[in-house]
């Protein structure tokens, strides 16, 4: 029966790429249908699986698990088009698996979507689970938070494998008290950085204790909420870390762990914690420390993600935010920097986005220090003026261009340093316009 | 005097979808007309305050668990709540804040959470989790002296029953219950609605509508607002609608 359905599921993707379409998938959907939901069921896979979940951060940190162990000359499979639903998983499978459904490679590393973790290794044997952070992002799509956070709960009271956990996050050390019995439980842990916070600076969840309901004390404040947190009363938090990133600086760009000094191309608050879950990856599987040195100082993303173009003699900076975190890690970039600047932010609700755009109202726009001007674009261009426009900032100085190439030329038309924030399905689109902007216009991407 | 006094209650717990949002509009529309607008803050452990001292009091929404966290605590805020609405405190309410001061709240899982009973209705909520009313949602409403269509976003799995004097009619979207006629629950000093994003965000004239009540009560004559330029909130929902209603 297995073979069967592994023929179909083959042929699946031969036509589709045929059609030169893209079979990142639909193979899995039709095996979906055709095992009723399980999908992932009939591969034989020998080798470990090291999953990586959270809200932010998961493509990230999943490139460069990958490339610690294909740097260590193992052969892996990733699922590197961001396909982290169970069907993309299969459909992945598939092309790499024998007509009995075996699959060759050393390691299997898979970016998983929050609400699939459990779909999809109940259904194949996983090693390691990494899990990066919880945030509110597209709620309507996934249900609410807690909900997200309970089904992974479910799955961690049976798992028994390996577990590492963002230590600094309420919402996601709370996994390690799961299942009692797994003594595979590790903390990651980032010591206060220069911009850490004594109170909460950006709206966020998990402000109690979820075992006594207890309001959380907190030495620090990363981001978020996201810090060095306890209980008083039950002590959830006092864990003794696994690993530990120390003496982070931000203008330097460095941090140490485990002794070891990395240097991160990108440095933010928000890529320091995706590459000490990295270090506690490479820690884990013993990987050499010139690989792991090699993977965190190299990786780099053209994505969206603090990506740099040049509008004429304009610099602007573009980064993606799915969410309020990431929206409000672009303002604290924005003012970390002592110019006047612009900033353009463009917002669409496609179902891709979730359809609801309330999340804007938990950016802290208050902040804004030195911002001379704002363009807003995209499909609801006008919410996030109003939004922008209701945290006391000038309405004489919003524009709204729900047209893209239009945004981009009002913003390039004045002097000065330039942001870009764009969500989700707005991200490719900007990137282009910017782009179209500076083959026109004259500036290389840098 | 000048001055509006609000409560917002367990702004920690029931924050859904930008609810925290409408205390931000309602102290800016009163700030850009020279109104104090004093916001308070309630929660669970904090001392229990004279209800009756306030002129709006506001709650939003929150996931089930938070719910059943704050319901214990607001049992106990009953008979303060219900002598200041009494006395003409307007009530503001969004979602969790709606069910709980209808008569109960019965969760997916059929656990029964007691209401204040200030109102006659009382809400269901769908036991398969995965049937919510989620999406844009349009209604007409009168509440403003003419009629005026206002969007919003709702996302609810609590069906709402026995409301007699809705919000407004639904145009598009869901409502109080999966594909219902009416929205929300209305008096002259209660706006009950599923409707976040946050509310006011788009539709000034519910804001107006309830800075309006509050300086009218303290005053006791019939106070004039100051007109806003509203043209980016107002161009902002009406893409939306047309958006909406023309598909």
């Amino acid at each position: 029966m297995n073979s069967i359905l592994i023929i179909i599921g083959k042929i699946t993707v031969a036509v589709l790429r045929l059609f030169k379409r893209n079979a990142g998938n639909l193979p899995g959907i039709v095996l979906w249908h055709l095992t009723r939901g399980k999908c992932c069921k009939m591969f034989k896979v020998d080798c470990p699986i090291i999953a990586i979940t959270g809200t932010n951060g998961k493509t990230s940190v999943t490139n460069c698990i990958a490339q610690l162990f294909e740097q260590n000359g193992k052969k892996i499979i990733i699922n590197k088009e961001g396909n982290n639903l169970d069907t993309g998983i299969c459909s992945l499978l598939l092309r790499h698996c024998t007509i009995g459904g075996k699959v060759d490679a050393d390691y299997l590393i898979f970016e998983t979507d929050e609400s699939h973790v459990p779909v999809v290794y109940s259904q194949l044997k996983l090693e390691t689970l990494v899990v990066l952070n919880f945030f509110r992002d597209q709620l309507d799509r996934n249900g609410e938070m807690e909900t997200l956070i309970q089904k992974i709960n479910g799955f961690c009271k049976t798992f028994e494998g390996n577990l590492i956990l963002n230590g600094d996050d309420p919402n996601t050390a709370r996994l390690g008290r799961a299942n009692e019995k797994n003594s595979n439980v590790k903390y990651f842990h980032a010591q206060p950085y220069a911009f850490a916070t004594k109170t909460i600076f950006e709206a966020s969840e998990g402000r109690f204790c979820p075992f006594c309901g207890e309001p959380l004390e907190y030495e620090y404040y990363q981001y978020s909420h996201i810090g060095k947190f306890t209980c008083n009363k039950c002590g959830f938090g006092n864990y003794s870390p696994y690993i530990t990133a120390e003496n982070i600086d931000l203008e330097k760009s460095v941090f140490t762990a485990d002794g070891h000094t990395y240097s991160p191309k990108l440095n933010s608050i928000y890529n320091i914690y995706n590459m000490t879950a990295v270090a506690a990856a490479a820690k884990l599987y013993d990987i050499p420390e010139k690989v792991t040195d090699n993977v965190i100082s190299n990786y780099t993303i053209n994505n969206g993600r603090m990506e740099t173009f040049m509008l004429g003699d304009r610099k602007a900076t573009l980064n993606l935010a799915k969410n309020p975190v990431g929206a409000n890690m672009t303002l604290r970039v924005m003012n970390e920097m002592q110019t006047e600047k612009e900033l353009l932010f463009v917002l669409n609700d496609n179902i891709a986005d979730g359809l609801d755009v309330s999340w804007i109202w938990d950016i802290n726009f208050s902040v804004f220090d030195r911002v001379t001007r704002v363009v807003t674009s995209g499909t609801r261009a006008y919410d996030i003026a109003v939004r922008i426009k209701c945290s006391g900032y000038p309405a004489e100085k919003i524009t709204v261009r729900p047209d893209l190439d239009e945004a981009v030329a009002e913003l390039a038309k004045t002097e000065g340093r330039k942001f870009v924030i764009a969500n989700y399905t707005a991200v490719q689109p900007t990137r282009s316009a910017l782009k179209r902007y500076s083959d026109s216009h004259g500036g290389n991407n840098e | 005097m000048n001055k509006i006094k609000i409560l917002h209650m367990y702004a920690d717990m029931l924050d859904l979808y930008g609810d925290s949002g409408n205390m931000e509009i309602i102290s800016y529309r009163c700030k850009m007309r020279g109104i104090e607008c004093e916001i308070h803050k309630y929660s669970i452990d904090s001392e229990m305050p004279d209800f009756s001292a306030y002129d709006l009091i506001y709650i939003g929404g929150g996931a089930d668990l938070e719910q059943q966290h704050i319901s214990e605590d607001l049992v106990k805020c009953r008979e303060g709540i219900e002598t200041a609405y009494k006395n003409g405190t307007f009530l503001f309410l969004i979602c969790g804040g709606y069910q709980l001061m209808g008569k109960y709240y019965r969760d997916a899982d059929g656990v029964e959470i007691p209401g204040l009973g200030l109102f006659d209705y009382y809400t269901i909520a769908e036991p398969d989790r995965r049937k919510r009313c989620i999406g844009n949602v349009v209604i007409r409403t009168e509440i403003c002296g003419k009629s005026v269509d206002v969007a919003g976003f709702e996302n609810h799995g609590g069906q709402t029953h026995g409301v007699e004097t809705p919000l407004g009619e639904v145009l598009y979207g869901h409502g109080n219950r999966t594909k219902s006629s009416h929205e929300g629950y209305f008096e002259k000093n209660v706006i009950a609605t599923y409707m976040h994003g946050p509310c006011l965000a788009k539709n000034p004239e519910i804001s107006d509508y309830i800075i309006c009540y509050c300086l009218n009560r303290n005053s006791g004559t019939a106070v004039e607002l100051t007109a806003l330029d509203d043209t980016l909130e107002k161009d902002c929902r009406q893409v939306m609608i047309d958006r909406l209603l023309k598909n």
